[in-house]
């Protein structure tokens, strides 16, 4: 262990903040933006549904939701009674399914159906950039910069942080302040969300432009189904969820209430 | 329709600010309307603002500025764009000289539709065109088509609702509006409609008055408690408190819990009255300010009047 009470001085070329530090920071920023960039190129707004069953199928759900949701600020007992036995109803006999002679048959599999196919490449083009920048600049800094200490951290830190802040350097002594040019590169990766948001005017800037091109009805263009999930299983669970679903109005009672709290302030 | 820039351009049917907004139209387009420009870029605000002037143009009939408008939005989103069709078909409906030139539109849209079945600006275009056609119940059932396609659409459900109150449909007119207010619990103004929707129905001779009538006192009582100036909610409590009142609907059940007692009835009405006399006072000193909403002001002063010399 180091001797307590004694400053570690390590002699550092200054050359190592020019050749290896700086450029670090700088190629992890640039591959920042450019994987930005490149996400927004790639990126295929969500595709509308194409047949009116379809978007029948998408939207039953959510209509479900509503009336679990919002039944108490609207509806009087038998009005809900009504609504609750014609969804419940139609999720069980799958009259709101996009195709209900299927129903029952396991799902399509993913890799045949080709609006899975499109949703998974969608995943996977957004792994893709991910993984291969990253593996491709850890390699990068594994051939070149491995074994560098190359930076002293102002404030002391306790011994746990030696794993995340010397990877790359197998000293037991070696104080904890010490930074290697490997775990450099980690802390830049996992910490440099503000400054992109800082340069690419927030991350969401993407995300707005994607739905500006969408520029439709915002309703139809959202699917709440995953793909590769069984419609039928989803609405028989929210089937259930209706059933059990105790109905109570805000409208009783509501002129005792206006007038309390209104009537008297005045 | 998209997100509001200002206040003043939230309100749609409003023809003073669309008159307003229209004038702008100028300073807003730039000093060459005509020519769309090259650059596509701009923010999400600023074309949903460009669609907020080019309806604004189309109602006060300035048509070339509208049809800037319309070219610059094309030539950002592209004319296969869903929202940009639509638009267009409204451009062509208003500028139509005569009713072979609306159907034209019509038989386009039947185009546009059989082609790619959810295109939804379109299915409601053609609902609003059936519509002006004087084909109402050709529009129900186009609206229900889009209904059943699109349950969780208030607008469309809210329009269907108005549809068949034009037609006499009472119950049906309530049923799609308590639709409507499943999507938007908190919207007031659809609450205050929906009381007015059962008020009137209330009026029918062969309903259950009082059921009706007690539930469209509560409808306005919630719309009251969302928003607590919102003249049309007191103006229709006083209304259907005061019916409740006349016909006694209070004392036939006074065992029935959802019909309120005839105290709270009276209570509720004076209430009504008292707050409706200080909204009115208000807004008649602050009179530009509430502009569109004069007429509104006329009818709750002729009403307070009516209640003042009974």
């Amino acid at each position: 262990m180091a001797v307590q009470g004694v400053e570690q001085t390590i002699l550092r070329d200054p050359a190592l903040f020019y050749w290896i530090l700086f450029p670090i920071s700088v190629v992890m920023i640039l591959t920042g933006i450019l994987r930005h960039y490149a996400t927004v190129l790639m990126n295929t707004p969500p595709k509308s549904p194409s047949t009116l069953a379809e978007s029948r199928e998408r939207h039953a759900l959510l209509r479900g939701v509503n009336l679990r949701n919002h039944a108490a600020a609207v509806l009087d007992q038998e009005s809900f009674e009504a609504r609750r036995n014609y969804m419940v109803a139609g999720f069980r006999s799958g009259a709101f399914l996009k195709d209900p002679n299927n129903r029952g048959q396991p799902p399509a599999n993913p890799m045949t159906d080709p609006q899975g196919m499109e949703a998974m490449m969608g995943m996977l083009k957004g792994n893709m950039m991910m993984m291969i920048p990253q593996t491709l600049i850890m390699s990068w800094i594994n051939a070149f910069f491995s074994g560098f200490v190359i930076l002293k951290l102002p404030f002391p830190l306790t011994i746990r942080f030696k794993s995340m802040l010397q990877s790359g350097v197998m000293t037991r002594d070696l104080d904890v302040k010490w930074v290697s040019s490997l775990s450099w590169y980690f802390l830049n990766l996992m910490g440099l969300q503000s400054v992109f948001g800082f340069i690419l005017g927030s991350d969401n800037a993407a995300s707005q432009m994607a739905q500006q091109m969408g520029m439709a009805n915002p309703a139809a263009m959202m699917n709440p189904m995953q793909p590769g999930q069984d419609p039928d299983k989803l609405f028989t669970s929210e089937a259930e969820n209706l059933e059990v679903m105790e109905h109570f109005c805000i409208l009783d009672g509501v002129e005792e209430r206006v007038l309390r709290n209104f009537a008297q302030i005045n | 329709m998209g997100a509001p820039v200002d206040v003043r351009e939230i309100n749609g049917s409003d023809l003073i600010s669309a008159l307003h907004l229209a004038q702008q139209a100028p300073a807003i387009l730039g000093p060459n309307p005509t020519k769309a420009t090259t650059s596509t870029t701009g923010t999400a605000e600023e074309y949903s603002q460009l669609e907020q002037l080019f309806l604004a143009c189309l109602r006060t009939g300035d048509d070339q500025s509208a049809q800037a408008c319309l070219d610059r939005l094309s030539h950002r989103f592209g004319p296969a764009n869903e929202r940009v069709m639509g638009l267009c078909g409204l451009y062509q409906e208003a500028t139509a000289k005569d009713r072979a030139a609306l159907e034209k539109c019509l038989e386009e849209y039947e185009k546009i539709l059989s082609e790619s079945p959810v295109n939804v600006p379109i299915m409601k275009r053609r609902v609003a065109l059936l519509r002006s056609l004087d084909r109402p119940t050709d529009a129900i059932a186009a609206l229900i088509q889009l209904l059943d396609a699109l349950p969780t659409d208030a607008e469309a459900w809210c329009e269907l609702a108005d549809l068949y109150q034009s037609q006499g449909l009472g119950s049906q007119a309530i049923f799609s509006l308590e639709e409507a207010l499943l999507i938007a619990p908190n919207a007031w103004n659809i609450h205050a409609r929906l009381g007015e929707l059962l008020y009137v129905s209330s009026s029918a001779p062969d309903s259950d008055a009082s059921r009706l009538g007690s539930k469209s006192v509560q409808h306005f009582c919630r719309s009251i408690e969302l928003c607590d100036d919102y003249l049309r909610g007191f103006y229709g409590l006083i209304l259907a408190t005061s019916r409740m009142l006349e016909n006694g609907h209070a004392d036939e059940r006074p065992s029935d819990p959802t019909v309120a007692p005839k105290k709270t009835l009276d209570q509720l009405k004076g209430f009504g009255l008292q707050r409706l006399r200080e909204i009115v006072e208000s807004r008649s000193v602050d009179d530009q300010h509430w502009a569109s909403s004069r007429s509104e002001l006329i009818a709750a002063k002729e009403l307070l009047n009516r209640f003042t010399s009974s």
